[in-house]
């Protein structure tokens, strides 16, 4: 039998509106969406306001997963790729399952990035990105009165907001390195410090963690350059890192994200990324860029999944907010909002 | 009862430990790596060592700056399987834990009465000059620099190798009867046609010391350095004034050892430069985090075109590149992005872009000099007795494959001088009982080695190794993931009863049901032809290749009919001699 068979890994904004994408445009073929996320597509970037509860859970999803049942799109929750062949068009889910494929669009997204000097500190950093990471937010900061905030990408400012909604005590160490997606400058860091301490947050002088010790339960003494802060929980917030280090010896060019051209096509006939992980050189920028925020995510999936069908749609990266951080150009849409 | 033991030099048996044990297939020095582990976990330091030892001959030094092609090949790293052994620092803990001392060396054997002159003391010339010493050859070592160890000494930072470790490296293999003479210059000092004529042999292994240049506008403006040069002047307690922003050209170990290096000088702002991307690195993914770690950023996809500077070096003009095809194995090309220019402020640059051989002169006063050729296979030049060999014959590689190529050369120079093979490769068998490994061993987390922190205190003087080492609970903890390859699964299919409660525990598709073996001209396997009707069942075999030696069918079987042979690759007196 010689049936099509798509599958998209990632059930992100791109990898959910590419596979909706593909059964529209393919409505024969056989389509498959595996998420390592034990539940449906979900918005990230209303995650800080589920924190603070100004939404309800619900809210979050894009559609109930019995949708992609009526949408004839087999669903595979809670699994893992941990290899890909691009050449015999198979990969490996982490529980040894091999699944072939004509087609496939990786979908992957970003995860949260700890800038290699703090990676000592990891196991007391809290992250944002995922649903299960919203709901440890939640558990831990009812018990906190004060967080340190460290970094500065755009989910930080969501996340202080919503921790101010909830009246904690924040202490906010601005970091040169974490103006994801925007890039540093002495004006943005001064505006934004500016911004902060008028919604009576204490903005740190310095940039440099020098240690945590660890005086209790939900009490930490953070030694920042020659101050000393005490806070129940820290957050880092340094921006994402698209997630793809399961793709190394694949044989797709790997840089911070994956390499694709201007149609999101990775090299390899039929494979494409799309999203936040994927890596694009732009004619029109001069450069390489990635992009972020949901309406990108969801233009660039539809992208993919038309590109894979075997349309020629270019990836968009005019009019849009264009920021460059860590020698890559950042497409963004959605920072605006803050 | 007395085990069997068989000595093979059958094909069949070396394809087989090509196959089957890929991390000693992979070690250029063919290190016995499960079992220097296995003696490990038993608490055998000094076996650990010694066996170490044997093969590689600097197993304190290279258990910290081996670039582990082992590990690459160790069957824990198969995608299904996990995470490598960190077969390296496991090396490094046998160096570490052991009782100091010499390591037992082979022999003693008579003088065979020769003389051999090793030109460099790098890791190909001692190893060289350690072989033929052991064998009964008078040896000396000519060195150009004040001290033995090449490239170990002047071109690998103390942070990374200590250097009390190397001198003692270095001085088990003087202590074999190999004089070492320091600061002698071949082709300036002493002509090679000299040593010829003094010796019945010469080994050039002069190394590669001639920093590649990118012959761009600009190179030689002030503040533009060599990375080799560099990192010698690093070496020596003398470095340039380098400034805050420091950027290095380059992708291999040098321009990673100066860039950790242009920190520990004070630079602020130190970026790694590379024309491909992180991915094609060829360093251990362990010295990409540590120099992350430490501050240095890695930019990716970027050519150099030119430096830019009026009195001294002001930026860099780098293109965007994409990567073109890749051919075969090699890294393919890579292409530059017509109108993506842009350019990079710098106090300093340091082009860490390769090293060729010096070239030399035969003859004191002669004008020409010449890069010196040789055969890689027989190490002979076109000069009687003039034999080449590590980085001056190959360009530049890892200290393992230069240790490798320096056994390799020796044994060749013997045979030549003696007329015979002195020692032969052989593959030798013993019947052994099952290991204690168990099935709950495949899942302990890799432990990965320690490092000073907070990363400051690593910069409090140059010399700070960075990586502590493994402590003995770490280690043994290590070695328990081992799948100690070298271990031999097979069954008596005379006895088996097709029970199939083998098949049934097999924690992967590692025991088949056969209809056809494949075997390939030298009779090994190669291949298996399964079936899953029992009508067109020949056989149940194990397939070594896929095996991970966890034992649960030999203790589920019932009648017993599965045996464990050790199987290793080993070196023994040619004309089965003595195993060496």
């Amino acid at each position: 039998m010689s049936e099509e068979h798509f599958i998209v890994i990632g059930n992100g904004p791109a990898g959910h509106h590419a596979a909706v994408t593909l059964r529209l445009e393919a409505p024969g073929a056989r389509i498959t969406l595996i998420s390592k996320e034990p539940h449906g597509c979900y918005r990230p970037h209303l995650l800080p306001k589920w924190i603070s509860g100004n939404i309800k859970e619900e809210a979050l999803y894009v559609c109930p997963v019995e949708d992609y049942k009526k949408m004839d799109i087999k669903f595979r929750s809670g699994q893992k790729v941990v290899s890909l062949n691009p050449v015999q068009r198979e990969l490996i889910l982490d529980h040894k399952e091999v699944l072939r494929f004509s087609g496939l669009i990786l979908a992957v997204g970003g995860k949260p990035r700890i800038p290699e000097p703090l990676l000592v500190f990891k196991d007391v950093l809290f992250t944002l990105k995922t649903l299960e990471d919203a709901r440890v937010w939640r558990e831990e900061v009812s018990q906190v009165d004060s967080v340190l905030m460290m970094g500065g990408d755009l989910t930080s400012l969501a996340v202080t907001k919503a921790l101010l909604r909830l009246g904690k005590k924040i202490h906010f160490m601005v970091n040169e390195e974490a103006f994801w997606p925007l890039r540093w400058s002495l004006s943005l860091f001064e505006e934004m410090s500016h911004r902060l301490r008028q919604k009576g947050v204490e903005v740190l002088a310095d940039q440099r963690l020098k240690g945590i010790t660890r005086k209790g339960d939900h009490d930490y003494e953070v030694k920042v350059g020659r101050q000393t802060v005490r806070a129940g929980m820290m957050g880092a917030f340094f921006g994402l890192r698209p997630d793809v280090r399961f793709l190394a010896g694949s044989g797709l060019r790997l840089d911070r994200g994956i390499l694709v051209d201007e149609y999101l096509n990775t090299g390899f006939k039929g494979v494409y990324a799309t999203g936040d992980c994927a890596q694009i050189f732009h004619p029109a920028l001069r450069d390489y860029w990635v992009s972020v925020g949901h309406d990108n995510a969801v233009e660039l999936g539809r992208t993919a999944a038309l590109n894979l069908v075997g349309n020629t749609v270019k990836a968009e990266a005019a009019g849009k907010c264009i920021y460059e951080t860590q020698g890559i150009k950042v497409n963004t849409s959605w920072w605006t909002e803050f | 009862m007395t085990k069997q033991v068989v000595y093979s030099s059958s094909p069949e048996d070396f394809y087989y430990m090509d196959v089957n044990v890929p991390c000693q297939a992979a070690c250029p020095a063919a290190t016995n790596i499960p079992a220097y582990i296995r003696a490990l976990f038993e608490g055998r330091y000094d076996g650990s060592y010694s066996i170490n030892h044997m093969a590689n001959l600097l197993p304190g030094v290279l258990g910290r700056i081996c670039s582990r092609p082992c590990e690459d090949k160790c069957r824990h790293g198969e995608p299904e399987l996990g995470r490598p052994v960190n077969i390296c620092h496991i090396k490094r803990a046998a160096a570490d834990l052991r009782r100091k001392g010499p390591p037992p060396e082979p022999g003693p054997f008579a003088s065979l009465g020769k003389k051999v002159a090793v030109v460099g003391a790098g890791p190909a010339g001692l190893a060289a000059a350690h072989d033929l010493a052991t064998l009964g050859v008078s040896v000396t070592l000519y060195e150009a620099f004040e001290k033995g160890g090449g490239m170990l000494r002047y071109g690998i930072p103390e942070f990374r190798l200590p250097r009390e470790v190397l001198e003692e490296e270095i001085d088990y293999i003087t202590a074999t009867g190999a004089a070492l003479k320091t600061g002698v210059r071949v082709g300036i000092d002493v002509a090679i046609e000299d040593l010829l004529k003094e010796h019945d042999a010469v080994l050039l292994a002069a190394g590669c010391y001639r920093s590649l240049r990118l012959d761009l506008p600009g190179e030689d403006l002030p503040g533009v350095h060599p990375g080799l040069e560099f990192m010698m002047q690093v070496c020596v307690g003398k470095p340039p004034r380098i400034g805050n922003k420091v950027l290095v050209i380059g992708a291999g170990f040098t321009a990673f050892d100066c860039a950790r290096s242009a920190l520990r000088l004070g630079a602020e702002d130190v970026t790694i430069c590379l024309r491909r991307t992180e991915e094609d690195l060829v360093v251990t993914k362990d010295e990409v985090i540590e120099t992350k770690t430490e501050g240095v950023k890695i930019a990716s996809l970027m050519l150099s075109r030119r430096i830019l500077g009026k009195e001294r070096v002001e930026g860099v003009e780098f293109v965007r590149t994409r990567p073109g095809e890749k051919r075969g194995k090699g890294k393919g090309e890579v292409i530059a992005i017509g109108g993506s220019d842009f350019v990079l402020p710098a106090d300093c640059v340091i082009v860490a872009t390769g090293q060729r051989p010096e070239p030399l002169r035969l003859a004191v006063g002669d004008k020409k000099e010449e890069v010196l050729k040789a055969d890689p296979d027989s190490f002979s030049s076109t000069m009687k007795g003039l034999y080449v060999a590590g980085d001056y014959l190959s360009g530049p590689s890892t200290v393992i494959q230069a240790v490798g190529m320096g056994r390799r050369a020796a044994e060749r120079i013997i045979r030549d001088l003696i007329g015979k093979p002195f020692r032969e490769k052989t593959v030798r068998m013993e019947e052994t009982e099952i290991t204690d490994r168990n099935r709950a061993w495949d899942y302990v987390p890799r432990q990965e080695i320690p490092t000073v922190q907070p990363v400051q205190d690593r910069f409090r003087t140059p010399g700070t190794e960075v990586e502590t080492g493994l402590s003995p609970e770490q280690a043994q903890e290590e070695s328990k993931r081992c799948y100690l390859c070298y271990l031999h699964y097979e069954i008596d299919i005379k006895r088996c009863i097709y029970c199939r409660y083998c098949i049934d525990v097999a924690p992967r598709d590692c025991i088949k049901l056969v209809k056809e073996v494949k075997t390939n001209e030298a009779g090994a396997i190669t291949g298996f032809t399964e079936t899953t009707h029992w009508a067109e069942v020949n056989a149940i075999m194990i397939d070594n290749s896929r095996c991970i030696r966890c034992g649960e069918c030999m203790r589920v079987c019932p009648v017993n009919c599965i045996s464990v042979t050790r199987v290793e690759l080993t070196e023994r007196m040619a004309q089965g001699g003595d195993h060496v």
